[in-house]
């Protein structure tokens, strides 16, 4: 049996992370690409809780709380831009989304 | 008469010139004003300064003591304070009374000769404009201060000389002047900081120089006397700077009355005078100013004899004069050297001003070959001009005359023979050069008769009363022999230099050497030129016509070469060097930028991976490095 | 006990991670990372922190992964709109390559951590609503109102941003 300990938290927490940016990097969909980051936030909460218990440290927890709420914005925000963007390109992938290309030479 | 009316010396023209200015906008913006209302103004300034001038006059007079007044702290840094101050002592103020004397008499003249131009309350906008230059130069109680009015008397002649700026050649005349000028000014400029960084501690007024003077080593006071004559060489166009006072014939003939009469070309001298405490302790200084001096009143004089133009004449016996003032100045006779500015201004001012009324007469004809015959038809030019003449010339009783003879008497009991003999020889020339002028002018015969225009009489009276001054102003400093006391020596006591005193006897001999030198010069001028005949062709060329060729070779050597200079620096090291490191800089970063560009691929996912890839490989780093 | 159930919640979480990662469809993507949530919700219990447990289940599950839902609805997401992706087990594993640098010192920097025995032994009041809510408004009051000011912030923005644009 494997014990809960500090350590399995801790390794769970990297392998959440490491997924996001797995997912992030790999997948073209918008929205996939948004869980992603999602999951990063999430996984390094995760740390945070786990590092509050560790040290028996309540500001952990309170930084996973302002990560929650910086979550929450962002979420508003990034998702306000997917909808602008999709109405303007009609598209979910995000290589569709290359306004900033460079077009011609200096 | 309190002495805050110093400071009202100089505003008064100085206002007036503001004043007169806005006036002008306004008269060509909005509605036409009148001249006399220009007239009125321009005239009430000197006027106003004179009547100041001459009531601080008479309290000196009485005994009172030298005036000085502080406004204000003009600039204080870490304990070098400079005030604003105006110092108002026996010398200044016999400056500024003939400066603002002899300056109302051209303003007044002025009123007539420039009344058809459009420019006229421009004009006297510039012409108070300078009168209050050379009074805060000659008010001013530091060497600072007295370098605003310098300045301002640079700036004022370059506006004066290029006032017809329609024409090039007035405006490359008035460029000339200014840029010259600046040539001195620099002098003055390394002269004044070298005096401030060495004398600058205990205040910087000239009362606190004196006192700290002699504490300077020698070599600095060499260096700062020679750097403040070259300043005084650029304003008063002693050799080498003297090539912009001909051109400066370029403005009109009132401009050159007051440049050399009145104002700036007397500066230098009488910068020299102010500075005597300086220039007490280095006599070898004085010396080398007394021979520059010496020279410049020879070759002037020899360019004079063959020019034609009747006021490139006068501004060629100008320099010669000034060289007469530098003499006097560099052997440390002060008081004399100023006797004969005192005396220089009235006659010099009487001769341009009546070149002036006869170029008038003639509708703008300069040249003296196309004159002659005048002296039935303009009586009065010719007596008085017969008067500035003589006076130049030293004959006695004229106010040239005892002026220029107590000059070469100090050359000679400073035992410089050399300086002597030139002064003499230059005397007979200044005789032969300025009868030429005046015979050739007022007789001569086969001459064409061309119509008079007639002289108002605000022409007519500056020029008698200049010529009382031409004939009398010499009075006041009488040569020992006659038994009276010399009124000069005595007002500037201070300035007199050592009293060294010859025989009466010699005296004598002295004075009839110097009337006979003259005598020879008017002598040969009379056989070759009483009878001139108008009908032989005109010889305009020769190496003293030309001036000996100096104008083209400073051309050739400072204009040219600066130019040269100025092509090499413009193409070789801004083009070929400066520029193309700038630009194959800015073209490296831009090939760069293109290749770099190439990763600016806007795919996110690309910019994700790189930033990945730049951690993942920190991270190796770390694991390899900590293990 | 709570060795099982944390073995149970981690491997909901990987499980749903993997999913959301991998599964081509939107929506059974972002279902997926619904389970991930709840699992972390879970986990957060197990760690003495039961108000961030609540919060977790309140803010991400009730109100991000519903509103990205309601988003995805409401765009009306098609097979068309989402882009091809056939090689993507290819990129995912170059990835993970590339990624296992950090992984290793990340996981080597905390095993140096000094090791507790009782890790999982409860607190007594630790994580709960009145020690957390002591805790930030003593010591966290500045950034507290600063995050506030950001979600006021991010409110205007998304308005700002979803609009339609007006013909002017």
């Amino acid at each position: 049996m494997i014990e809960a300990s500090f350590m399995s938290y801790i390794s769970l927490s990297i392998l959440l992370f490491s997924l996001g940016i797995v997912g992030l990097i790999s997948r073209k969909n918008i929205f996939i690409i948004y869980m992603s980051l999602e999951l990063m936030l999430n996984a390094i909460n995760l740390m945070l809780v786990t590092l509050s218990k560790y040290f028996a440290d309540i500001d952990g927890q309170i930084i996973a709380m302002m990560v929650m709420a910086i979550a929450a914005s962002e979420a508003a925000v990034f998702l306000s831009l997917i909808v602008a963007m999709f109405r303007l390109k009609k598209s979910a992938n995000i290589d569709d989304y290359n306004t900033l290309k460079q077009k011609g030479t200096l | 008469m309190s002495s805050n009316f110093l400071a009202w010396i100089v505003l008064i023209p100085l206002i007036s010139s503001a004043f007169l200015g806005l006036l002008y906008l306004y008269s060509i913006k909005f509605k036409k004003v009148a001249n006399s209302v220009f007239t009125f103004f321009a005239i009430l300034a000197p006027i106003s300064s004179f009547i100041i001038g001459l009531i601080f006059f008479i309290s000196l007079a009485n005994g009172a003591t030298d005036y000085m007044y502080e406004p204000y702290t003009w600039l204080g840094v870490n304990g070098y304070i400079i005030s604003m101050g105006f110092l108002g002592d026996k010398l200044s103020i016999f400056m500024v009374l003939f400066v603002t004397f002899i300056g109302s008499m051209i303003h007044i003249y002025a009123s007539e000769y420039m009344k058809d131009d459009e420019g006229y309350g421009k004009f006297f906008s510039y012409f108070n404009l300078f009168m209050a230059s050379m009074l805060l130069l000659v008010l001013a109680n530091s060497p600072i201060i007295m370098f605003i009015g310098w300045e301002g008397v640079g700036l004022c002649s370059y506006l004066l000389i290029g006032f017809y700026f329609e024409e090039p050649l007035n405006v490359i005349a008035g460029n000339k002047a200014f840029i010259v000028n600046r040539v001195g000014d620099f002098g003055f400029i390394v002269g004044l900081v070298t005096m401030f960084f060495y004398m600058g501690k205990l205040g910087f007024d000239y009362y606190a120089l004196q006192d700290y003077v002699s504490l300077v080593p020698t070599p600095v006071l060499t260096i700062i006397g020679i750097s403040l004559f070259i300043g005084a060489m650029g304003k008063s166009a002693q050799i080498p700077l003297y090539v912009w006072l001909p051109d400066a014939m370029a403005g009109p003939t009132p401009v050159s009355a007051l440049i050399h009469a009145a104002t700036m070309v007397t500066a230098g001298v009488y910068m020299v005078a102010r500075f005597h405490f300086l220039y007490d302790l280095i006599p070898n200084v004085g010396l080398f100013i007394a021979y520059i001096g010496a020279f410049s009143a020879l070759f002037a004089a020899i360019i004079a004899m063959r020019q034609t133009d009747i006021k490139k004449i006068l501004a060629y016996s100008t320099i010669s004069q000034l060289g007469y003032m530098f003499i006097a100045v560099g052997l440390g006779a002060y008081s004399t050297g100023l006797f004969h500015v005192f005396t220089h201004a009235f006659f010099k001012a009487l001769l341009f001003m009546s070149a002036g009324a006869i170029i008038i007469a003639l509708h703008h004809e300069q040249n003296i070959f196309k004159m002659g015959g005048l002296r039935k038809r303009l009586p009065l030019i010719y007596t008085v001009m017969l008067i500035a003449t003589l006076s130049i010339s030293g004959m006695p009783p004229f106010a040239g005359f005892f002026s220029k003879d107590e000059i070469l008497l100090k050359a000679y009991i400073h035992h410089e023979y050399l300086i002597y003999a030139i002064g003499l020889l230059t005397a007979s020339l200044t005789a032969y050069y300025m009868f030429r002028l005046f015979f050739i002018t007022f007789e001569g015969k086969n001459y064409t008769n061309k119509k008079i225009e007639p002289l108002g009489w605000s022409i007519k009276a500056p020029l008698v009363i200049l010529a009382f001054g031409a004939g009398f102003a010499g009075f006041i400093g009488l040569p020992e022999v006659t038994g009276a006391t010399n009124l000069i020596d005595d007002w500037l006591k201070v300035w007199s230099g050592s009293s060294l005193h010859v025989e009466h006897s010699q005296e004598i001999i002295f004075m009839s050497i110097s009337v006979i030198a003259g005598l020879m010069g008017i002598g040969v001028a009379y056989v070759k030129f009483f009878k001139y005949d108008f009908n032989q062709e005109v010889k305009y060329s020769g190496i003293i016509y030309n001036k000996f060729y100096i104008d083209e070779l400073y051309d050739a050597v400072f204009v040219k070469g600066l130019q040269k200079l100025s092509v090499f620096i413009a193409v070789v090291v801004d083009d070929g060097i400066i520029d193309k490191t700038v630009m194959s800089l800015s073209n490296g970063f831009i090939n760069l930028g293109r290749r770099v560009g190439r990763m600016q691929s806007a795919n996110t996912r690309a910019y994700a991976f790189f930033m990945l890839v730049g951690i993942s490989s920190f991270s190796l780093y770390l694991i390899l490095k900590l293990g | 006990m709570t060795d099982i159930l944390f073995l149970i919640l981690s491997l909901f979480a990987l499980t749903g991670a993997v999913g959301m990662i991998t599964l081509s469809s939107t929506m059974h993507s972002a279902l997926s990372f619904v389970v991930t949530v709840m699992a972390l919700a879970g986990l957060y219990a197990l760690l003495s922190a039961s108000f961030l447990f609540m919060v977790q289940i309140i803010i991400y599950a009730g109100a991000i992964i519903a509103l990205l839902l309601f988003i995805i609805m409401f765009l009306n997401i098609r097979q068309d709109h989402t882009p091809k992706e056939p090689n993507k087990y290819m990129t995912m594993l170059l990835i993970a390559i590339v990624l296992a640098p950090m992984d290793y010192l990340l996981f080597t920097a905390f095993a140096r951590m000094p090791h507790i025995e009782d890790f999982s032994t409860k607190i007594d009041n630790f994580g709960d609503i009145k020690m957390l809510g002591n805790a930030l408004f003593r010591g966290w009051l500045l950034p507290f109102e600063a995050i506030s000011i950001l979600l006021l912030v991010a409110l205007i923005g998304s308005i700002v941003l979803a609009r339609k644009k007006e013909r002017r």
